[in-house]
Order: structure tokens, then C-alpha cells, then sequence
């Protein structure tokens, strides 16, 4: 979370230096102390690593196919399968595992895609003022004022079918841009009124300079409480997608599509496990993005806590 | 109060300054939509109608939202101390130019497109 | 109370944000590929067929006539026929079918979310940084956390399956027919209206669920709000003037606080009840209640236009009036508004 990068002869210190910065830094201290946003954060770390794992050793094609008469077909939760098996004997385990794959993969692309373009919009709208300001935030505003699963699904048809998960991705960037704008702009306001910009302009310093050396770093922390607290989100409403049928094509351990078969085909029939393997690890991860961010956002310096909604 | 009139003459400049802007870039896009994107010109116009469209749709739902919210959500930043400087009127003048610019595509397309087509 | 020219005022707005909306729809659909004659006809109708279609719609006038054309037929409410779902039915009566559905679902998550999640907000606000706090910071957390499309199903496997005590889905047990006392096409009103206590009760015990899964996220949202916004007043001033005066801590938290407190929530209620009916996209879907959001979802997916069109502009008249009904509520609470 530091600010800096690091040179060479500080990264020699930097192991020993690493306690007595994170003591000095009141964000990661205080962060550090909220027990809560420790097991928000230890949650992400075990998802991620379940899907490390299921990515390096689970082969995608022999899960994604039916494994009718090889596996016992709609078979409860038991020793040989812990999470029981689907319509199509596949076994539940190894597919809610590599769930975790793509929740964490295609949320990552989401979430810093819209970071990115956040960004960039935000800053230049703070840096430029005026005109250049207005157009870009008063149209995120209109973007903003819009429900996110209901802009989501208006963007979804506008891209082709083939993209599958790719199509909810995209339009789920468009529709998280905004909120990413409109921090990074309230935080780079607050970085500008400082007197050392003016300065540095003064020396002669170039728009694009001041804004990459100067104004974004110290955007950094903001940005980093609303990636996390919209990482939860983007999970959900990309799992949400796949559960309407715009996402995930058939067989993907999605998630979301697990859900969807699970409600459309085992809700009646008693088959609980379908839905409550996925659905829980889904609400685990979600949970972990929560509690970390809300953590973040409680420890960030209160100048910047405005920024972020 | 102001005087009307004069607000009105203010608020028709937004307008008309947009959709000068809008007016200008519309041939500018059909002749790039046709030159790179290898349209038919009147399939082009059409395009730029729509393009228009976005613009003034938002626009419109932009100036209705920040005249109907504006002074919720002021007053609201105000009491949670978050002012982000926001403003009702800003936001309104800036949505009259970016409306005005669709406005001024969506009256130009025809034109361009009826010339051409 | 408050003056009418301000309820007429915001209430001519709704003209603006609907021609938006309209044009912006408009222009999406116009700007996104596939073409509607070719939905309508069949991926082998044959091409005088599709060409036919293509006339009848006016799809060979240039766009811009097709736009004053959609404009007018918009300001009548007449989006015109279903292409696909409901073949040679006009939207209009798709949508006073499904309409009722979703706001009644809609209404009874909101009203649920306001219930618990301002006591539950005050609470936590009252007992500040005490377990009773951080058990209900932490609940509405969760409550966030948890997918409408697991908690749903769960609770349908609990109540309808293990338990047995409530119905899996639907809006009213199927031996009932609701069609024929329809005035409101809300169910729990319907059968109220029509006084036939074993309905109503068939129509509550079906809607208890589907409630319960929507509010949550309002409940989580609104008490938060309400938390912060507490703490805020109860810092200022005339707070503890009031409290130095001699009056009990609570009592004056209560009295005084309350009002001033529940202003930015308002506000909050109007914005997330847009999130309220995306969250009714996927009730309606585990439930199996079929509302305007399956509706919408079905018409994306097979590309019936004319029933997205009026979908989006049915919500965005939703949204805006509710927001405009908040607006006045603010105004009520917060005089200053009015001018």
C-alpha cells in the first residue's frame, strides 16, 4: 500500500523497514487492528488460493463434460463426493473450485478495467476543470443514477453473443466506470488544493507529469478501498448475469450458471447441494471484498473518506 | 430572481453553442464512418443520428435529474460533509451543452443524409 | 402542507426523462446489431416475407422519421405488438399483466427494508460500538454479501421443502382463480378488495419469501445510512444543548434526532429503489413470479424490441416517480428545500 516505488538500495532495508512503515502508516496500522477486515482479507487470500490451485490442477474440459456412467448420477454429498454431483454426474467439488477461478479472474478484469478508465476520466476532469470536468462527470452522474444490473443488462445486448462471459464483462466495466471517476476525482480535488502543485507547475512541470507523479499517487489509497468494496459487487452482478442466461455458455463452471441449473432443475426436486456449494462460496467471497473494504474505507484518512461513497 | 430574459438568452446560448459543435461534427463523422468504417452514406447518417441520440437522451435525463434531485443531493453532501462540489446549476448548464450537441447531430443527419442518400 | 406548484413542478419533469430514456433506447437498439424483421420472421423465413415485415414496420423510412414516429407512439403509451413472447398482443397489455406483479414485490421489499432497517439503524446508532452494533454492522454486511439467487433457493428448500410450511413459488396457490376478481392485479389487494380471506391468505403466505429475499439488501443499505446519519446529528450542537437541558440521553436522541436523522436516509430510499428492482430481475426468476424483470430479461434474449422499449421506459417512469415522491417527503422533512 505504499506510495512509492521502491529503488534499489531501498529494497535492501525494505524487509527490516517494512514494520516500522507499516507502524508509521495510520491507514495500515488501523487497518491492520480491524479484526474484521483481517477476516474479510483471509477469506480472499483461501479463494484465491483454491483457485490458483483448481486452475494449475484441474483440467477445464473433463469437468466442463458430462460424466454420465462413470460418476453416480445426482448423487448427494458423501465421503467419495463431498459436494455431491449434478445432473450430468459431474462432480460438484472440482467444479465450485474452479468457480473461484473465474469469479476471481473475470471479477479482476471488471474491477481494473473500470478502475482504469475511472481513473484516467477522473483525474483529467479534476486536473482540466471547467468544461472538460462537467461533460465527463455530469455524464458518469447519468450512468450513475442508472441501477446496476438494469444498465448491465441494457449494455449486454449490445455486444455479440460469442464473447460469452466476456459480454457480461464488458458491459459491467462500462456500468462500474463512474463510480471510479467520481472518487478519483474527489480525491484528486483534495490532492490539487495543495500548495506544492501549484508550485510544481510553477517549476514548469507538464500536465501529463503532474498527474502521474503528483496527483495519482496520492489518489492510490481511495482507489484501492473502491476497487475492493467493487470487486464484491462485480462478483455478484457477473454471477447474477450468467444466472439470467447472459454470460457463462453451457458447461462453464460458472458460479452463476451452477446456480442457475441448480434453481431451474434441482429447486423441486430436493437436490439442495446444486445451489448451496456455489451459492455459498460465491457469498464467502463477496462477504471477504465487504468486510475488507469496509475496513479500508474506516481507516482512510478523512479527507479522503469523502471521496469515497 | 434574475430577469428572465436574460437567463432564457443565457441558457439558449448553452444550447446553441452545443449544438454548433454538434452540428460541425456531424459530416465529420459520417465522411470518417464511410471513409473507415466502409459504410453506405446513408447508413452512415443514420448512424450519426443515433450517436446524436445518445447524447441528447443523457442530456435530457441528466438536466431532468439534476433539476429534480439537484437540491436533495446538495443539501445532502452538505450534511454529510462530503461536498464534492456539485451544484445543481453547474450540472444543468453542462448538461444544456452536451444536449444541444446531440440536438445539433440529430438535426444535421437528416440533412447530410437526405443530401446524400 | 406544501405548496402544489412544486408537486406540478416535478411532476412535469417525468416529460424530459421519459423522451430521454425513449431516445436513448432508441439509439442503443438502433446502434446494436441484428435486425428486428429478420426476429419477427425466422432465421428461414423467405426474403419477401421478411421484406414484408420490414415495410410494415416502417424499417425502410430513414431513421429519422422512424424517430418522430416512436416519439408519438410513446407519448400515446403504445409501443405495438409483441414480436416474440406474445405474438400479435400489444405491449400495453403485456405490461398491465406483468407491471402490478413486480411493483407489488417491489413495494412490500421496500416497505420491509424501511421497517427493519430504520429501528435496526437507531439501534445500532443508540448503542454505538457495543455488540449489539457490530452484530448489526456485520448482519448488514451480509445481508449485501448474500446473492438474492442462493439466499432465494435456500429459504425455498427450507420453508416449502424440509419444513413444508410455505409455497415453492407463484404468487397464489393455482386453485384459485385470480384473474376473475382482478381490479389492481396485485394479489394480496385483489383478494383483500374481494374479501375472500382463504385467497388473501394464499396470496401473503406466497409473498412472504420473495419479500424477505428483496428487503434484505434495502434492510442492509437503509440501516446503515440510518446509523451514520444518527451519529451525525447526534454530534451537533443543539444535541447537546438539548441533552445539558436535563433531558434523558435517549429520550433526547430519540426526539430530537430522529427527524434531522431520517432527511439523507430519504434520499437513500429513492436512489436504491432502482437497485430494488434490479434485485426483482432475479426474484422473480428463483420464485418463478413472472413480472416486468422476467420480462425484460426474456425480451433481451430473444430480441423482441418493442417489449424492451416499453420495459425500460415502464422502469424509468417507475424510478423517477418514486424518486419524485421522495423529493417531496425531503421537502416535508427539510422545509429549506422548497424555497
Amino acid at each position: 500500500m505504499s506510495t512509492e516505488t521502491l529503488t534499489d538500495g531501498e529494497a535492501e532495508t525494505a524487509s527490516r523497514g517494512l514494520v516500522d512503515r507499516v507502524r508509521a502508516s495510520p491507514f495500515l496500522s488501523q487497518l491492520l487492528s480491524n479484526r474484521l477486515a483481517l477476516a474479510g482479507l483471509a477469506i480472499i487470500l483461501a479463494m484465491i488460493v483454491i483457485a490458483v490451485y483448481a486452475r494449475l490442477t484441474l483440467d477445464l474440459e473433463v469437468i466442463s463434460r458430462s460424466q454420465l456412467g462413470t460418476n453416480p448420477n445426482r448423487a448427494a454429498p458423501s465421503l467419495e463426493y463431498p459436494f455431491g454431483t449434478d445432473g450430468q454426474a459431474r462432480a460438484l467439488l472440482p467444479r465450485v473450485a474452479y468457480g473461484a477461478w473465474y469469479a476471481m479472474l473475470f471479477g479482476t478484469v471488471t474491477v481494473g478495467a473500470s478502475t482504469v478508465l475511472g481513473v484516467g476520466l477522473g483525474i483529467v476532469a479534476a486536473y482540466y476543470g471547467d468544461i472538460t470536468d462537467n461533460v465527463i462527470m455530469r455524464t458518469m452522474d447519468v450512468l450513475l443514477a442508472f441501477p446496476s444490473l438494469l444498465l448491465a443488462l441494457a449494455l449486454v445486448s449490445i455486444f455479440p453473443d460469442e464473447l460469452g462471459l466476456w459480454r457480461a464483462v464488458a458491459a459491467l466495466t462500462l456500468v462500474y466506470t463512474p463510480r471510479f471517476a467520481r472518487v478519483v476525482r474527489g480525491a484528486a480535488l483534495t490532492v490539487l488544493e495543495n500548495e506544492y502543485i501549484d508550485a510544481t507547475v510553477a517549476l514548469g512541470a507538464t500536465d501529463p507529469r503532474v498527474l502521474v507523479r503528483h496527483v495519482l499517487p496520492n489518489c492510490l489509497a481511495p482507489i484501492t478501498v473502491q476497487s475492493t468494496l467493487n470487486f464484491g459487487l462485480a462478483i455478484i452482478d457477473l454471477a447474477a448475469l450468467s444466472f439470467l442466461g447472459f454470460g457463462a455458455s453451457a458447461g462453464t463452471p460458472s458460479w452463476g450458471l451452477m446456480l442457475s441449473n441448480g434453481v431451474s432443475q434441482g429447486l423441486l426436486t430436493g437436490v439442495w447441494w446444486w445451489s448451496f456449494f456455489p451459492g455459498l462460496f460465491l457469498a464467502l467471497t463477496v462477504l471477504g471484498f465487504n468486510l475488507l473494504g469496509d475496513g479500508m474505507r474506516d481507516a482512510l484518512d478523512p479527507r479522503m473518506r469523502e471521496a469515497v461513497d | 430572481m434574475s430577469p428572465v430574459p436574460s437567463a432564457v438568452r443565457d441558457r439558449g446560448r448553452l444550447v446553441a453553442g452545443g449544438a454548433a459543435v454538434g452540428a460541425v461534427a456531424t459530416p465529420v463523422l459520417v465522411i470518417g464512418l464511410v471513409a473507415v468504417g466502409g459504410f453506405a452514406p446513408l447508413s452512415a447518417a443514420e448512424t450519426a443520428f443515433a450517436f446524436g441520440g445518445l447524447w441528447f437522451g443523457l442530456a435530457l435525463l441528466g438536466w431532468a435529474g439534476s433539476v429534480a434531485s439537484g437540491r436533495a443531493i446538495e443539501a445532502a453532501q452538505e450534511h454529510l460533509d462530503a461536498d464534492s462540489g456539485w451544484t445543481e446549476r453547474r450540472s444543468r448548464r453542462a448538461m444544456a451543452r452536451i444536449g444541444g450537441f446531440g440536438a445539433g447531430m440529430m438535426l444535421v443527419a437528416p440533412i447530410v443524409g437526405t443530401a446524400v442518400g | 402542507m406544501f405548496p402544489k406548484r412544486f408537486v406540478l413542478k416535478r411532476l412535469l419533469l417525468l416529460v424530459p426523462v421519459l423522451i430521454g430514456v425513449a431516445t436513448l433506447v432508441f439509439s442503443i437498439l438502433h446502434l446494436s446489431p441484428g435486425d428486428p424483421a429478420l426476429t419477427i420472421a425466422g432465421e428461414r423465413a423467405s426474403q419477401e416475407f421478411v421484406e414484408r415485415i420490414r415495410a410494415d414496420l416502417g424499417l425502410n423510412d430513414p431513421i429519422w422519421v422512424q424517430y418522430i414516429d416512436f416519439l408519438g407512439n410513446v407519448a400515446q403509451f403504445d409501443f405495438g405488438e409483441s414480436y416474440v413472447i406474445n405474438r400479435n398482443t400489444s405491449v400495453r397489455e403485456v405490461l398491465a399483466d406483468t407491471l402490478p406483479v413486480t411493483l407489488e414485490l417491489a413495494l412490500y421489499g421496500q416497505l420491509f427494508g424501511i421497517l427493519f432497517g430504520i429501528p435496526l439503524g437507531v439501534l445500532s446508532a443508540v448503542k454505538q460500538d457495543t455488540i449489539t452494533d457490530h452484530a448489526t454492522r456485520v448482519g448488514a454486511l451480509t445481508g449485501i454479501s448474500v446473492p438474492i439467487f442462493w439466499s432465494g433457493p435456500l429459504l425455498i428448500l427450507l420453508f416449502a421443502q424440509v419444513l413444508g410450511i410455505l409455497p415453492t413459488s407463484g404468487r397464489i396457490s393455482s386453485t384459485y382463480n385470480v384473474a376473475a376478481i382482478r381490479v389492481t392485479g396485485m394479489v394480496t389487494i385483489d383478494t383483500l378488495i374481494a374479501g375472500d380471506w382463504e385467497m388473501f391468505r394464499s396470496a401473503v403466505r406466497h409473498m412472504l419469501l420473495p419479500s424477505l429475499v428483496i428487503g434484505v439488501y434495502s434492510m442492509a443499505l437503509i440501516s446503515r445510512m440510518m446509523r451514520s446519519s444518527m451519529l451525525e446529528v447526534v454530534r451537533q450542537d443543539y444535541m447537546r444543548t438539548a441533552r445539558a437541558k436535563g433531558q434523558g440521553a435517549k429520550i433526547t436522541v430519540l426526539k430530537h434526532g430522529f427527524r434531522n436523522a431520517l432527511i439523507p436516509v430519504v434520499t437513500i430510499i429513492g436512489i436504491q429503489f432502482g437497485g430494488l428492482l434490479g434485485g426483482a430481475v432475479l426474484t422473480e426468476t428463483v420464485f418463478a413470479i413472472g413480472g416486468i424483470g422476467t420480462l425484460l430479461v426474456e425480451a433481451i434474449e430473444v430480441g423482441d424490441y418493442p417489449i424492451v422499449q416499453g420495459t425500460v421506459l415502464t422502469f424509468a417512469f417507475l424510478f423517477t416517480l418514486v424518486n419524485l415522491v421522495v423529493d417531496v417527503t425531503y421537502s416535508y422533512l427539510d422545509p429549506r428545500i422548497q424555497q
